[in-house]
């Protein structure tokens, strides 16, 4: 194997590693955070070694929170949920559902995955340079993010730092769509017409789609977010600002615009991470149910659907930012309307389990999670779409139970159904079933146990992002659930050493597996 | 041209134009809430510039390369010389150089793309001439 290979399947393989290695930082990033959040005085030497200035004598200060959490969201969104489903599944199997001998531009491939991993390792960077990690979040609102060291420490290197990294991932990830988009349009096998893709296949193609059009204006948005911080221009950065008593001399900025530019991406960046799952997982209830998937042409016309109505919707994460009220109902009746094919799709799933021989392989326990947790994390999206609920809910726990559940949690459970489903073709073995199912079993109670009390914070009006509870006297009697809250998520962190034991173990000594081991109808099993 | 290269030359359009559409809204948008805008005053030589796009892409048509490269060239380094005369500091001018760098980017991988593929990248490169008369016609008539 290569490292500059241009074969789709080691590209496909080198992404997944790339979402491993990052999921598991990502993962100890906010396991960080939540002993922080239980624990806010403790001193711990380690961290006071890891990040001198962050935690002087080891006692962590707000702003390495804030960094550390910028970083967990940064990482999580765009180097796995944005990697794994897409660019490592797609590379990999893509080629081979459809009958092509690759993609259509190999060497472009080869240069996306690459100019990924320099984005990645630019992040990174930023732990390392004076005043660490940018501390303005995953969305990176000026003013905070515009103004450079006088915001924080961590605003000035390692926010320039985010702001590249972004742009680098915003250039990889369309160079990525423009080779899905070509491949499923021009190498596909005679014999295939559209409708007859795997809905894997339709999955990718349409988040393709969505990352052309959504990157390119998040890479709009960084440029001009990255003028402002370096070449005295004032897009984004208000009149008359007063920082630290020190007045900014820029005029008619608008931070608002920003908001406009990001969301525009960051809600079609949502479907980014799902779509791939939602193909996936009907590929997976179909083999495991016997049956072909029920409402094939409408599961492939809902991912569209929700493909479109994505780009509609993202005045609904600015409802509190002052906008017109009818604006709001506007952007509310179109978010609500993303239910719709949303609710097509779970009734589709379903009724393809409906009357089928059911196998419960692991790989079917996980497509069945995915499915609970992409209803329980989808119907608070229908509480969030509404402007009164929303301006409650803003900015709260609520939202951060929510969209870890749709977007974060079921996501990466269509990354293990896919895992152990495709295991026997990427390396020729089986993943043990039987520490799967326990896996399975224990993670889904794991996540629900994490992020159903976040819900019920929210509620209480527990906003996000403090680092410190005990420091307001509203939030102490949450102090508990919190507790619990950390428990959980040590607990969730453990047990996925059972996942990454089996993965190790049965890449070099799993089961043999035949070539078509799970009966399925595909091209990637008839061509091996 | 092939399929294969048509379509990517195609889907890389799309993806570029909605680079310059987040560009222009934005500018639409900042104009409007600022109260601070000023257009940016080109100079009457850039004008001329506009002649370069049609006669690169006729060249291209008639597949003399070097020659279209050559124009392309051209056309570049006239882009280089404009964004020194814009200062940052006005809203306007900065926009101007925002979407002048975003074209000279797409412009000058136009020339590299004749050069390593030939007349093969030709609509692309007339993607990068019309796109020009865009930016040109943003900045003279509306801005």
């Amino acid at each position: 194997m290569t490292i500059f290979s241009t074969d789709h399947k080691v590209i496909g393989k080198q992404y997944m590693g790339l979402a491993l290695f990052s999921v598991l930082l990502g993962m100890v990033l906010s396991l960080v955070m939540r002993f922080h959040l239980v624990h806010p005085d403790a001193k711990v030497r380690l961290f006071g070694a890891l990040w001198p200035d962050g935690a002087p004598g080891g006692q962590m200060t707000p702003e390495l929170y804030l960094s550390l959490m910028t970083m967990h969201g940064t990482i999580m969104v765009f180097f796995v949920l944005s990697t794994a489903p897409q660019s490592g599944f797609g590379n990999y199997f893509l080629p081979l559902q459809i009958g092509a001998h690759d993609m259509a531009f190999p060497v472009l491939n080869m240069l996306s995955f690459w100019t990924t991993t320099a984005s990645l390792l630019t992040l990174l960077a930023a732990f390392f340079v004076e005043g660490g990690g940018p501390l303005s979040g995953w969305t990176a609102y000026p003013p905070l993010s515009a103004l450079g060291k006088i915001t924080g420490p961590g605003q000035g290197l390692g926010q320039d730092l985010w702001l590249a990294a972004i742009v680098l991932f915003c250039t990889a990830s369309l160079m990525g769509a423009i080779n899905f988009i070509v491949t499923v349009i021009e190498l596909r096998a005679p014999d295939m017409g559209y409708f007859d893709m795997p809905l894997t296949c339709w999955g990718w193609f349409v988040t393709a789609l969505i990352s052309l059009f959504a990157f390119a204006v998040l890479v709009a948005g960084g440029l001009l977010l990255l003028l402002d911080r370096t070449a005295g221009t004032s897009f984004f950065i208000p009149g008359g600002l007063i920082v630290s008593d020190q007045i900014q001399g820029r005029s008619g900025g608008s931070p608002l615009l920003y908001q406009h530019l990001f969301w525009f991406f960051g809600h079609p960046e949502v479907y980014i991470a799902i779509l791939p799952g939602m193909g996936l997982i009907s590929t997976v209830l179909s083999v495991f149910s016997g049956k072909k998937v029920f409402g094939y042409k409408a599961m492939a016309m809902a991912m569209l659907a929700i493909g479109v109505l994505g780009f509609a919707v993202w005045g609904h994460h600015m409802f509190t930012s002052g906008m017109s009220p009818y604006s709001s109902i506007a952007f509310s009746v179109l978010t609500l309307a993303v239910g719709v094919p949303s609710a097509v799709k779970t009734f589709n799933w379903v009724g393809t389990l409906w009357g089928g021989r059911l196998r419960f392989t692991a790989a079917m326990h996980y497509a069945l999670g995915f499915v609970s947790l992409f209803i329980t994390g989808g119907i608070t999206g229908l509480v969030l779409g509404q402007p009164g609920l929303d301006i409650y809910f803003h900015d709260t726990y609520f939202v951060v139970a929510h969209f870890h559940l749709i977007m974060g949690v079921a996501a990466i459970f269509a990354i293990f159904a896919g895992l152990h489903y495709w295991f026997p073709h990427m390396y020729g073995r089986f993943l043990h079933e039987g520490m799967g199912k326990v896996h399975f079993y224990l993670t889904f109670v794991g996540v629900y146990a994490l992020f159903v009390p976040l819900h019920f914070a929210g509620f209480a009006g527990n906003p996000r992002r403090y680092p410190d509870f005990k420091e307001y006297e509203f939030l102490q009697p949450l102090l508990p659930l919190h507790v619990g809250v950390t428990h959980a998520a040590y607990f969730l962190a453990a047990v996925q050493l059972i996942f990454l034991a089996n993965y190790f173990w049965s890449k070099r000594r799993g089961a043999l597996a035949p070539g078509n081991p799970w009966g399925a109808s595909t091209r990637e099993w008839r061509d091996d | 041209m092939t399929n294969v290269a048509r379509t990517g030359q195609t889907v890389l359009i799309v993806a570029s134009s909605m680079l310059f559409a987040a560009f222009t809204s934005a500018m639409a948008v900042r104009r409007a809430m600022g109260g601070d805008w000023q257009a940016p005053a080109l100079p009457a030589w850039v004008w001329g510039t506009l002649l370069l796009a049609p006669i690169a892409s006729w060249l291209v048509h008639r597949e003399r390369l070097k020659a279209a490269m050559v124009a392309g060239s051209l056309l570049v380094a006239s882009q280089f010389v404009l964004l020194t005369n814009l200062t940052m500091a006005s809203i306007g001018d900065a926009f101007c150089a925002v979407l002048v760098a975003s074209h000279a980017a797409h412009a000058a991988a136009g020339v590299l793309a004749l050069g390593r593929f030939g007349a093969r990248a030709g609509l692309f490169w007339h993607f990068v001439g019309v796109l020009w008369i865009y930016v040109l016609f943003v900045f003279g008539a509306w801005a």
